[in-house]
């Protein structure tokens, strides 16, 4: 008999009406990028430069899943729950995927703009040692065979990688680098040099990206709660 | 190449990628569902 699903599992029904929100915010953002936010000037790529609205995005869902393995990790190393280690490893490999993604999208806004694909800036290049350390992270919980070991040493690796996080984010405030500088939230409409089109076009994205986030978690989280219910039952068999 | 051009590139960058994943997570879902569905028949 197939044990009752955890608690802690993502209820499907909740998966799918999450999933169909996120596309409606995807296809919003879409809609006000393309068609509503106007061409920034020559100097931030013109055309290219919306670029943007799916570069930042990318950075903050990555920010998101980062402080998610870094409380998760805490949790875990207090309580020995799964449920956090599984939460930890499913956020650090989201983090990942969208670190990729600003990694890639960054050089390609950066080559026709700046004339070169990277420069070794501190936004640039601790952006690098961040999407690096989470990937040991993933490394080490496939090298380590005892999962109780590997879950210990992921979680202190997850504390310690997020020291980077800040790094990574005040880097263009503490020292001079070609990356732009993001606007302030005191105002925000001057110093980012976006007009109200762009602004709402640019939040709608942060928000469709928020959710796509938090849709991914929910199906990785399910994912592994799968997992874990296939090796009990396997190990309940052989014995 | 044109600004368009490498737009294009870069949407196209972020999507495969995000469709990629979630395709990954399908298939391994569906695999771990169906290897779940042959062990509860021997249980």
């Amino acid at each position: 008999m197939r044990a009752p699903s955890s608690p802690d599992v993502p209820k499907q029904s909740a998966i799918t009406r999450l999933g169909i929100l996120t596309m409606v915010a995807i296809a919003a953002s879409l809609y006000l990028v393309f068609f509503e936010a106007r061409e920034a000037d020559a100097a931030m790529g013109g055309q290219l430069q919306r670029i943007f609205y799916f570069h930042v995005p990318s950075a903050w869902a990555a920010y998101l899943a980062f402080a998610i393995v870094f409380i998760s990790s805490i949790a875990y190393l207090r309580t020995g729950a799964r449920r956090w280690d599984l939460l930890a490893t499913s956020a650090a490999e989201l983090g990942v995927l969208f670190t990729t993604l600003v990694l890639i999208t960054g050089p390609i806004w950066a080559r026709p703009v700046w004339g070169t694909w990277w420069q070794w800036d501190a936004r640039l290049t601790s952006a690098l040692v961040m999407w690096l350390s989470y990937v040991g992270y993933l490394l080490l919980r496939g090298l380590v065979l005892d999962p109780t070991k590997a879950g210990r040493l992921a979680a202190v690796v997850g504390i310690v990688g997020f020291v980077n996080v800040p790094i990574v984010h005040f880097s263009v405030q503490w020292w001079r680098t070609l990356h732009p500088s993001g606007p302030t939230v005191a105002d925000m409409e001057r110093s980012s040099g976006l007009g109200s089109p762009e602004l709402i076009a640019f939040f709608v994205s942060l928000a469709a990206f928020t959710l796509l986030f938090a849709w991914l978690l929910a199906v990785r989280v399910r994912l592994g709660r799968t997992a874990d219910r296939v090796e009990q039952l396997e190990m309940k068999l052989a014995t | 190449m044109s600004e368009l051009t490498w737009l294009f590139i870069a949407f196209s960058a972020v999507w495969v990628g995000i469709g990629a994943y979630v395709l990954s997570l399908g298939v391994r879902q569906r695999k771990l569902e169906s290897r779940l569905e042959e062990l509860d028949r021997k249980d």
